[in-house]
């Protein structure tokens, strides 16, 4: 006993001694401490390379900070070495689930920046595109968020209907994952009669699988029990951070910018915008799967609506020529050199446009100073503005709360990243 | 089913439904009935996947009667955003008057982009229907001359796509 009294005074003498100086001084209290877990990058549930800080109070998060940038490849930074038309591949990489969503938004700012318009039919061929790349990206949220809490099933159904969907890509672009599809001022090429059957029996297929997905997961107890109420957002929250996409038409805001300043040929369709109040996980999961109805929707009244025609606009200097007349005629051989080697060059100006990717609004900002290569390309990826709003969504949560509420919010980091 | 706009919640379950057992019941007959639905995977290696004439493979040479169509332009090179293709051209006595002395795709660099076949003045570089890459080193990888050509009557079904969809 003797030691241990000595140091207890010894101890209280050097803390008299603190106090006199007036400092403050904190003993820490090994069990009242609060616990950092970092979760990822390299973790199976975190949806590629985000890595979260999260303070614990035992299994309550108290405290979430998302670490971006291992996945960052400085694609902004690349484009500024990139003509127009060179840096298309690179829009693949972006989110690399919804390629052709991307696709389109780089294309049609490059338009804008340009003044010129693709012809109609490649506009109808952009909606159909970019609607089968939205089914594509919900398909992997719906599976991956049932993985998340635990129903493998639904990952496997949600993949077959991808894989049925990749076939599609495969045939109107060339290739399944990276599509690289649509050019500077139309497509790369038109497509045939039998892909559009294709998209037809796809579409008309889609939402009898869809169902068969939701008699698993809509009225079982496990699911709801991980989702209902997990993740709350409120509205004003959500406007206060950026949130867009189907994680703000979860929280009760109408906003989607397919209706809001519509774009290529939406205006001149009939849909709805889904709208769900609620902002927690389930509600964000509702929102998607009634989104792809939607888009099946979408989908069947362009195939109706296809009409003939080009898929590439006539603007020599500004669009590579039709590759016929670059193999016979004089003058558009040398727009073929030119384009390619000096790149389109647009007039000096910025323009920013965006598209309601299936995450958000994903848009380009691009500032030209008139050459070949844009001064500053932003990117405005919706996965990236999405993160922000996840300390918010944890915190109160529990700790096996988080990879639901990443899930529902479904991030993708080569969006995020850039 | 559809949700017609409404959320179905924790509260909103019967009795039965909060039980649990007869929705696993059911989730099971479900799965279940999948067994006798067609298979969709195939086993690779024993049945290959056939690419449809779209498809954009690695990059080929096309070459008419053994000589190839290219004329050393370099526009190839020049588009090719992943800085795969290298030329170096040199005379002929044909009436083409110029011909690739050298012309190597790095195919660990290439990312199938197609923009090479996109851009070619000459309809000589396409891209073919082959998949299957296998290199055990990278010089293996560096496809020469040699590797590239190809005749136009084996690239039959890609030239035909290319002049009735570009």
């Amino acid at each position: 006993m003797e030691p241990r009294t000595d140091e207890v005074a010894r101890k209280s003498k050097i803390l008299q001694a603190l106090e006199d100086q007036n400092t403050s001084v904190t003993l820490d209290d090994p069990l009242e401490n609060d616990m950092i877990l970092n979760m990822g990058p390299q973790h199976p549930a975190t949806h590629g390379v985000l890595r979260l800080l999260i303070r614990l109070d035992g299994e309550t998060v108290i405290g979430c900070v998302p670490e971006v940038g291992y996945l960052h490849r400085g694609y902004e930074k690349l484009a500024e070495s990139c003509t127009y038309h060179e840096f298309i591949p690179h829009t693949d990489r972006l989110d690399y689930l919804s390629p052709m969503n991307n696709n389109t938004a780089y294309a049609m700012a490059v338009e804008k920046l340009l003044g010129i318009e693709a012809p109609p039919r490649a506009q109808h061929i952009r909606v159909i595109i970019s609607e089968l790349a939205r089914i594509s990206s919900h398909l992997m949220f719906l599976g991956s968020l049932a993985m998340d809490v635990g129903a493998l099933t639904v990952w496997m159904w949600a993949f077959r209907e991808r894989e049925k969907e990749y076939d599609i890509f495969e045939n109107i672009a060339g290739a399944r994952f990276t599509t690289s599809y649509t050019r500077i001022g139309g497509l790369a090429q038109d497509v045939t009669p039998e892909t559009l059957a294709m998209v037809k029996k796809f579409a008309g297929e889609l939402p009898g699988y869809l169902e068969e997905c939701e008699r698993l997961l809509n009225k079982n107890r496990i699911f709801l029990g991980r989702t209902d109420g997990v993740g709350v957002i409120s509205p004003e929250k959500a406007l206060d951070l950026g949130l867009t996409g189907p994680g703000l038409r979860a929280c009760g805001i109408e906003h989607d910018l397919r209706r809001a300043s519509p774009y290529l040929v939406y205006k001149d369709l009939d849909f709805n915008i889904p709208v769900y109040e609620g902002g927690d996980s389930l509600a964000r999961y509702y929102v998607r799967m009634d989104e792809m109805r939607e888009s099946v929707k979408i989908l069947q009244q362009v195939l109706e609506k296809m009409p003939a025609g080009e898929v590439h606009a006539f603007k020599p200097k500004k669009v590579l020529p039709k590759k016929d007349r670059v193999y016979t005629k004089m003058e558009e051989l040398i727009h073929d050199f030119m384009i390619v080697n000096f790149g389109v060059e647009p007039p000096v100006g910025e323009i920013y446009s965006a598209v309601e990717a299936p995450k958000g609004e994903l848009g380009f900002y691009i500032y030209s100073h008139g050459e070949g290569y844009p001064w500053r390309l932003k990117i405005r990826s919706p996965s990236f503005v999405n993160l922000q709003s996840l300390p918010t969504m944890m915190m109160g949560g529990l700790i096996s709360d988080v990879v639901a509420i990443i899930g529902s919010l479904d991030p993708v980091m080569g969006e995020a990243d850039k | 089913m559809g949700s017609n706009g409404k959320i179905i919640r924790k509260k909103d379950l019967n009795i039965w439904q909060k039980a649990y057992l007869t929705e696993i019941f059911k989730g099971l007959r479900l799965t279940i009935s999948q067994i006798f639905k067609p298979k969709f995977t195939y086993l690779y290696p024993e049945v290959r996947f056939k690419p449809q004439p779209s498809f954009r493979g690695r990059p080929v040479l096309v070459h008419e009667n053994g000589t190839e169509r290219c004329v050393a332009c370099g526009l190839c090179s020049r588009v090719c955003p992943a800085l795969a293709i290298e030329v170096q051209a040199s005379e002929t006595e044909l009436e083409k008057e110029r011909y690739p002395i050298k012309f190597e795709i790095n195919m660990v660099r290439c990312i199938f982009c197609g923009f090479c076949e996109e851009v070619c003045p000459e309809e000589a570089i396409i891209m073919s229907n082959e998949y299957e890459l296998v290199f055990t080193s990278q010089e293996e990888a560096i496809f020469g001359k040699e590797r590239l050509l190809k005749s136009t009557e084996e690239m039959k079904d890609r030239l035909e796509f290319l002049r009735a969809h570009r």
